[in-house]
């Protein structure tokens, strides 16, 4: 294939703006697949995507378009994730397209994520062509989004393309817009090897297979590859397309996408954003904008039913093979038994995780509420990654805890600009600034600690805006900031299950919702029992969980003896189930509260 | 069990102490107590009959063996089920029996079991003939909406006459009164105990309504019932002030009017069971006869007694046991004793855990024994689990 007749593009589209039935009125139009075959939305590979109606992950497919100056055309649509935990995969598939389709909802306008993917495709320069979808629906004001997409986006709309996906209007000039907008793919198919995987997945059969884009050079199966991130060379076994199924080919030269099958066994020895080149001529330097992704967000799973420990460490390596993203570990909690701590790249990776452990898998789980690292400096200088609370040092030996923030972009209707302001304020954000996109919505950008996000932003905001914002942000990395380990100490001992970090300012009233939840759920026992949160060695809240008073007294007649000796075994039996600390029984209810408390209101 | 249980037991009778308890379980009753998990079924015709021969059956087994022992009876006790549903013939037949095949000691402590609604003047004259000594009434509550709460087949002034009569018979009389009922007020409960105080009562056991697994409100317990705590406290502080000493967890009585039948169950005494479902202890070893009537007629009728189960356990497990039932009365664990009874190291052992596990408060130490405080009675429950393995 003429590298002049390729066109590369993704879209960029907020959740529901309809970019699934774009791409599915794409496919159908270039005959790539027979509207006869077509579910709907046939480009989501993960039953739970479909079923969540977002998007994670389409897999990238080539259409043969003839288009109406009598030339034919490849057009490769390679999807970007339509979240911002997978920022990083977007930049990749971003960098694999000369250009983008800039879907908006004729009713709902521009979004938050749609603006940082669009600002981030403008960045690395694609063109970028503006779609209006869902024309069809009465309440759509076309006019003021495109208005919006001018004002916000700072695109010009002279070009702007009216669609209804779901009635297929506009189609046909969206596939004429990609042939004369975007432009063709450069490159040399003579260089050294350069091809960029932008996603890779495990398939059953094949091993790991890698989506790339070839910017230089051509893959020839026969030959060994190498992967230049993490210096794996493995013998290059099939290339080929998909159209949307695999389909072998004899090679992929520079501008082509396609897929890589080279007896790979995990994903994480291909990287997204890792270039390939060949073992034998091999690239002076790798394609930009190469990282490993980092977890971000951890979270300890824990199956419900303890036996089942062996059934989640499988599950868990089987969903890694397939997501190189995810971290685990093993970890033991006093009232979920073992367990792993895992690590996400956010908190819908997590969930996604989660739920594909328990659908693909059929793993029950718990999962405890997320959770964040802190970087501390000791006067001493050294420095420590602190993953749970008792990482921390003592209160005296530390110099500095850094935190990890976030830049956070709110788009709100302008009715609740004061809510989400004090939400933010609440959460220990930083305002930077606030600007009206229209006369009735506003950007606000905050920074925020990703441990106070993480939390239960999202629920608030939602609950707060009547769902009417959204949000988009990225990470700007680590910052000092007044944080304290608060430790719960039980009838004078210190229960380190109970200790959690917080900021200094709102460590008294964080104090004071677990010693209250905790005075809740410790049964009262023959001693009264105090409660204690403190800073360091300084106390800062105290209640007491009553002494037992009473208990049901009966008669005991020659007959009852045995009886009543079996039911105190049990009631002992019982306590020892629970977790002692000192000579206080502690229920497991308390540790399972402890690890998905909320914060109660004032 | 085989026919052989029967002289095996006789057997772990033979020990040094020559005295021993009975109790005998009359397992019947007019209609079923929703909160009752105590073994009774109501009496099919000619089922008393048969029931109080095979009895005698059994008595004059174990009667003459032990008799032959020079064993003797110190204590007596009808309990149930309804003693009282069985009519005064019968009890003449019974005692007939009993002073036939068993020795007494000198002044036995005989006590019946008895309910309002068949406690007649004719029970009491027989039972005076043959030297019962105590009638332990079955009155629950004084409060007519209460009896009736607790799907008891008689009113308030069924259990009023039956307490008269029976003092004014001169019995040394007991009333069973319960508390944790619904709709049930401190008012409430202080007019049922003022009330048998009034009629003459000499002991009260008091007992919150506790639903066990084999009656019938276990599964649905009744909604509305009330805390036990304030009827208890109140209990502590009010009777004594009346004559009447706390001397175990559920028992009040006047000096000297303790029921030392009891004691032989707190103190692991000798008890020789009698009756279906019955519960006895000799030698280490606690027993229980066939649980069924049916299973019951069977077994007498083939081999004389009904032994079906015996629990041995191991020490540290029995020497526990004791300390708990020790610790329901307020004499408590007499250190010199246990020491004897099973060894200094155990009562080191059940010591140090009183000492380091119970607050000093629920505690009443003297240089030669510890008890339980009124305090540690109400938390009892708890204090014992620290003791059981």
């Amino acid at each position: 294939m003429k590298q002049k007749r390729i066109r590369n593009f993704c879209i960029i589209a907020h959740i529901d703006h309809g970019k699934s039935t774009i791409a599915d009125r794409l496919l159908e139009e270039t005959g790539t697949i027979d509207s006869r075959d077509m579910k709907q939305q046939v480009l989501d590979s993960l039953d739970l995507e479909r079923e969540r109606g977002i998007t994670i992950k389409l897999v990238p497919v080539r259409m043969r378009y003839k288009s109406a100056d009598g030339e034919e055309y490849v057009l490769n649509l390679i999807d970007t994730p339509g979240h911002v935990d997978f920022g990083y995969e977007v930049s990749r598939s971003l960098a694999a397209c000369e250009g983008a389709l800039l879907v908006v909802d004729a009713t709902q306008g521009v979004e938050a994520q749609t603006l940082a993917n669009a600002y981030m495709a403008v960045e690395q320069g694609l063109e970028i062509l503006p779609v209006i979808n869902k024309i069809d629906l009465p309440s759509s004001r076309p006019d003021y989004v495109i208005k919006e997409i001018e004002d916000v986006v700072g695109l010009d709309c002279d070009d702007v393309i009216l669609a209804s996906a779901k009635e297929g209007k506009g189609i046909t000039e969206i596939l004429e817009r990609i042939v004369s907008g975007i432009p063709a793919p450069e490159g040399d198919p003579e260089a050294p090897l350069q091809a960029m995987i932008f996603d890779s997945e495990y398939d059953n059969y094949k091993g790991v297979i890698c989506y790339v884009r070839v910017v230089n050079g051509t893959l020839r199966p026969g030959r060994n590859i190498r992967f230049m991130a993490t210096g794996g060379v493995f013998p290059l076994e099939e290339v080929g397309i998909l159209n949307p199924d695999f389909q072998p080919c004899e090679q992929l030269s520079a501008g082509e996408v396609g897929y890589v099958v080279s007896n790979i066994k995990t994903v994480a020895e291909a990287h997204v954003g890792d270039t390939i080149t060949e073992d034998a001529r091999p690239a002076a330097v790798p394609l930009p904008g190469y990282r490993k992704a980092k977890p971000v967000v951890f979270c300890g799973f824990y199956p419900v039913e303890r036996d089942d420990y062996p059934q989640l460490r499988d599950a868990l390596d089987k969903l890694t093979l397939n997501d190189s993203s995810i971290s685990f570990e093993p970890e033991t909690s006093v009232a979920l038994g073992f367990g792993f701590r895992c690590g996400f790249l956010g908190l819908l990776h997590m969930d996604i995780s989660k739920e594909r452990l328990r659908r693909e898998f059929g793993v029950e789980l718990v999962a405890t509420s997320p959770n964040v690292i802190y970087e501390l400096t000791t006067k001493d200088g050294a420095l420590v990654e602190a993953h749970r609370p008792s990482d921390f040092p003592e209160l005296g030996e530390i110099d500095e805890v850094r935190e990890p923030v976030i830049k956070l972009s709110l788009f709100v209707p302008s009715e609740y600009v004061g809510k989400v302001m004090k939400l933010c304020q609440d959460k220990r954000g930083t305002y930077l600034s606030m600007d009206y996109l229209a006369p009735d919505r506003v950007r606000l950008i905050y920074e925020l600690p990703l441990a106070e996000f993480i939390i239960d932003f999202h629920d608030k905001l939602k609950s707060q805006t009547r769902g009417y914002a959204s949000l988009d942000y990225e990470f700007t990395g680590l910052k000092a900031a007044d944080l304290v380990r608060v430790d719960v100490l039980i009838n004078g001992e210190a229960a380190d299950a109970f200790s959690f970090i917080c900021h200094r300012e709102a460590a008294y009233h964080r104090g004071q919702s677990v010693v209250r939840k905790l005075k809740e759920l410790i049964p009262s026992q023959l001693f009264e029992v105090p409660l204690q949160a403190s800073i360091g060695k300084k106390v800062i809240v105290r209640q007491n969980v009553k002494p037992l008073r009473k208990d049901v007294l009966a008669k005991c007649y020659g007959g009852d003896i045995t009886r009543k000796r079996k039911l105190l075994e049990k009631q002992k039996e019982g306590k020892k189930r629970m977790k002692q600390i000192g000579r206080v029984s502690i229920p497991q209810e308390a540790f399972l509260a402890f690890l998905k408390v909320e914060e109660d209101d004032e | 069990m085989t026919s052989n249980s029967g002289e095996e037991i006789v057997s772990l009778f033979s020990g040094s102490d020559p005295s021993l308890s009975v109790y005998v379980h009359i397992p019947f009753c007019a209609g079923k107590c929703p909160y009752c998990s105590f073994f009774s079924v109501v009496p099919r015709r000619g089922e008393k009959e048969e029931y109080c021969s095979l009895l005698r059956t059994e008595m004059r087994f174990f009667g003459e063996r032990l008799a032959d022992e020079g064993k003797f009876v110190r204590t007596l006790y009808f309990g149930g089920g309804t003693p009282s549903l069985l009519s005064p013939d019968e009890w003449e037949r019974l005692f007939d029996c009993f002073y036939h095949t068993f020795s007494f000691s000198e002044r036995p402590e005989i006590t019946i079991e008895a309910n309002p609604e068949s406690l007649t003047e004719g029970h009491l004259s027989v039972w005076k003939k043959h030297g019962v000594s105590r009638i332990s009434i079955g009155v629950q509550s004084l409060s007519d909406d209460e009896l009736l709460w607790l799907g008891r087949i008689h009113d308030a002034d069924a259990a009023r006459r039956a307490l008269e009569q029976s003092v004014l018979s001169g019995f040394s009389v007991s009333a069973d009164l319960m508390f944790g009922l619904g709709e049930q007020t401190l008012r409430s409960f202080k007019r049922s105990v003022t009330g048998v105080l009034d009629l003459g009562a000499d002991h009260i056991s008091l007992y919150q309504l506790a639903l066990e697994e084999k009656c019938r409100w276990f599964a649905i317990p009744p909604e509305d019932r009330s805390d036990g705590y304030p009827f208890y406290r109140w209990s502590q502080w009010y009777l004594p002030g009346k004559g009447f000493f706390q001397y175990e967890i559920s028992s009040f009585s006047r000096p000297e009017k303790e029921c030392r039948h009891n004691f032989a169950y707190w103190t692991n005494g000798q008890v020789l069971a009698l009756g279906p479902g019955a519960w006895g202890y000799a030698g280490g070893i606690r027993y229980c006869n066939e649980r069924t009537l049916p299973g019951y007629f069977r077994a007498v009728r083939h081999s004389g007694n009904a032994v079906a189960e015996m629990e041995k356990m191991e020490e540290e497990r029995r020497v526990r046991e004791a300390a708990v039932l020790l610790l329901r009365t307020s004499k408590g664990i007499v250190f010199e004793d246990f020491a004897s009874r099973y060894g200094h190291g155990n009562l080191l052992a059940v010591v140090g855990i009183l000492e380091e596990g119970v607050p000093p408060a629920c505690l009443s130490w003297s240089s030669v024994s510890v008890a339980l405080s009124p305090a540690g009675m109400r938390v009892a429950n708890a204090i014992w689990s620290l003791l059981v393995v």
